[in-house]
């Protein structure tokens, strides 16, 4: 009798243990995913103001007229592309970040910066340009984590993540070589 | 802002990390923002009132050397404690995977974390039996900061996922201003050489110089080397050959003010360290001050002299390229003025100004990434509700 009841406790822990594992990690890649979100949200907010600087800087006449019309050209493709991350979007991005590596070779750069609207300007633009570096290098980080984590074998036996959708990471150029000192 | 720093390493000693997190701390609040730092500190240590202590620490062998560090139940409720009270907008951990307070704040903190990792010298072993206790709560930092290229390769092999590349920041201005000595300053005949770290340490490299002086001395007879860093020096220099003994000037431990002077004075500053740094704060604190630096051609240095524009470099651990490149060096002043300009034009890029930006942009990346998720509705059962799938 005691050896049954010494069984089925045994059995009773061995359950306990493993609901509270799966729950556990259902909070962690719960967690991973509320943090996903939030980067991604932060990132688009980002590429907006970005290209809010860039139309600030193609109507600022401190560029030449056709300079001024690729950059407003490629912010504006940037603001319509649509809000799903995907290759039309990123290709956007990157044009814009093109359309900015031409607008502003170094020396142009240093030569706005004496001027103090045009510092204001490019102080701008150069902000939004490293703050969509971060956010972007901050995104893939959590994709990176939340991949790693639903690879695991009991997320994916116990079809921990439901049914929300495997993150990938967003690849574009965002390196605007004159405005980045380091 | 309301800015909560942690710092795993004791006050009471001197060290990197405690003086990253102090400069740091201190130009914050000199932007008007609201910073708490928390760190190990013995109660007789005088601490600056933006410290709270975590208790006084205790020598740990930790991944090859030891270390002064503060852990155990106690001190995770008062790390809980000032969580609590600070309210922070932001929690910014240094170190998060050393067994300390930096760990007891990442496993009770809620709110957007940013991580700085110094060290670039983690053992795999300890890393490896380390990271699955420590990788559901590492999950949960938002934004990584590596202060290297090779701080950041650790991140990326053994973390997962990448780090932003922000330096160690310096006060420029406080070096550039540094009043040069006389007693300091060499004479074309008289040339005088710096060197500074803790003499006893082989990996600050002062044996590498001492078996360069030799041959330097031959070319160079007058040469003064003036050796400033803890530790005693008739240890030092046993069986070192008399004419090298004599041609060395101990100056013990220095103040920061002298070290700025010192820096500022000599003609060329010698750093033959052999390994172990992750950075070489100490380069740019010497190209801040106008000296012209002579550095071993380690990755960290390299990258921090501009691959040899920002300063002259040599063959690590070889004493006989040390001596040919010093010798040059000292006989072609002009190189050394053209170095030394080189060199204080890029200490700019490290100026606590420039720093301590990227360092904020991180933090509002960080905070408005939470703030977005916070407004996101809860999704963890909708998937079991009708229409759950598509939210």
């Amino acid at each position: 009798m005691s050896e049954l009841l010494t069984w089925v406790f045994a059995v009773l822990f061995v359950l306990v243990v493993i609901a509270w594992y799966l729950s556990y990690t259902a909070a962690r890649l719960d967690r991973l995913h509320v943090r996903l979100s939030g980067t991604l949200a932060a990132l688009d907010a980002r590429l907006v103001r970005r290209a809010e600087a860039a139309v600030e800087l193609a109507n600022s006449g401190l560029l030449d007229g056709a300079t001024a019309l690729i950059v407003a050209n490629a912010a504006a493709d940037s603001l319509e592309a649509p809000s799903e991350h995907g290759e039309e979007r990123e290709q956007a991005e990157s044009d814009l970040t093109e359309a900015l590596d031409v607008a502003l070779p170094p020396e142009l750069v240093a030569e706005l910066r004496e001027d103090p609207v045009g510092r204001d300007v490019i102080g701008r633009v150069t902000s939004a340009c490293t703050r969509v570096q971060l956010a972007r290098r901050f995104h893939n980080d959590a994709v990176t984590d939340v991949r790693r984590v639903r690879r695991t074998w009991t997320v994916r036996v116990f079809h921990l993540a439901g049914y929300t959708p495997m993150p990938h990471t967003i690849e574009f150029d965002d390196d605007v070589s004159a405005l980045v000192s380091e | 802002m309301k800015v909560g720093i942690v710092c795993p390493y004791s006050f009471d000693l001197p060290g990197g990390v405690q003086f990253h997190v102090r400069d740091l701390a201190e130009h914050l609040i000199g932007l008007g923002h609201d910073v708490s730092v928390l760190a190990p500190a013995d109660s007789e240590t005088a601490l600056p009132d933006y410290v709270t202590s975590a208790g006084s620490s205790t020598a740990v062998r930790y991944n090859g050397s030891v270390a002064r560090l503060n852990f155990g139940p106690v001190t995770a409720a008062k790390v809980g404690r000032w969580l609590e009270q600070g309210e922070f907008d932001v929690l910014h951990l240094h170190e998060p995977v050393t067994p300390s307070i930096s760990v007891l704040a990442l496993f009770a903190a809620e709110g957007p974390i940013v991580a700085t990792f110094h060290t670039s010298m983690i053992r795999s072993r300890t890393m490896q039996t380390a990271y699955p206790i420590v990788r559901p709560s590492l999950e949960k930092i938002a934004g990584r900061i590596a202060v290297s290229e090779d701080a950041r390769r650790t991140v990326t092999t053994h973390v997962g996922g990448d780090a932003v590349v922000i330096p160690n920041g310096v006060y420029v201005d406080r070096f550039a201003a540094a009043p040069r000595r006389s007693a300091w300053i060499g004479t074309p005949a008289a040339p005088t050489v710096a060197f500074l770290g803790r003499m006893g340490e082989p990996r600050k490299g002062l044996p590498v110089l001492a078996a360069a002086l030799p041959e330097v001395l031959r070319a160079v007879p007058g040469l003064r080397v003036l050796v400033a860093g803890p530790g005693d020096p008739e240890e030092v220099t046993e069986g070192w050959p008399p004419e090298v003994v004599a041609a060395c000037e101990f100056l013990g431990a220095v103040s920061d003010a002298d070290k700025a002077s010192l820096l500022a004075s000599v003609d060329v500053y010698v750093a033959p360290n052999t390994g172990g740094e992750s950075f070489g704060i100490i380069l740019i604190e010497a190209m801040s001050a106008g000296a012209c630096v002579l550095a071993s051609d380690l990755g960290a240095f390299s990258r921090v002299l501009d691959g040899g524009a920002a300063g002259a470099m040599f063959a690590n651990e070889d004493p006989a390229d040390l001596a040919r490149v010093l010798v040059e060096l000292l006989r072609d002043p002009a190189r050394r003025r053209g170095l030394a300009e080189a060199g204080a034009r890029r200490a700019r890029l490290f100026d606590w100004s420039v720093v301590a930006d990227r360092i904020l942009a991180v933090y509002e990346t960080v905070i408005e990434g939470r703030a977005a998720a916070r407004f996101e509705p809860p999704a963890r059962w909708s998937r079991f509700l009708p229409g759950g799938r598509t939210r």
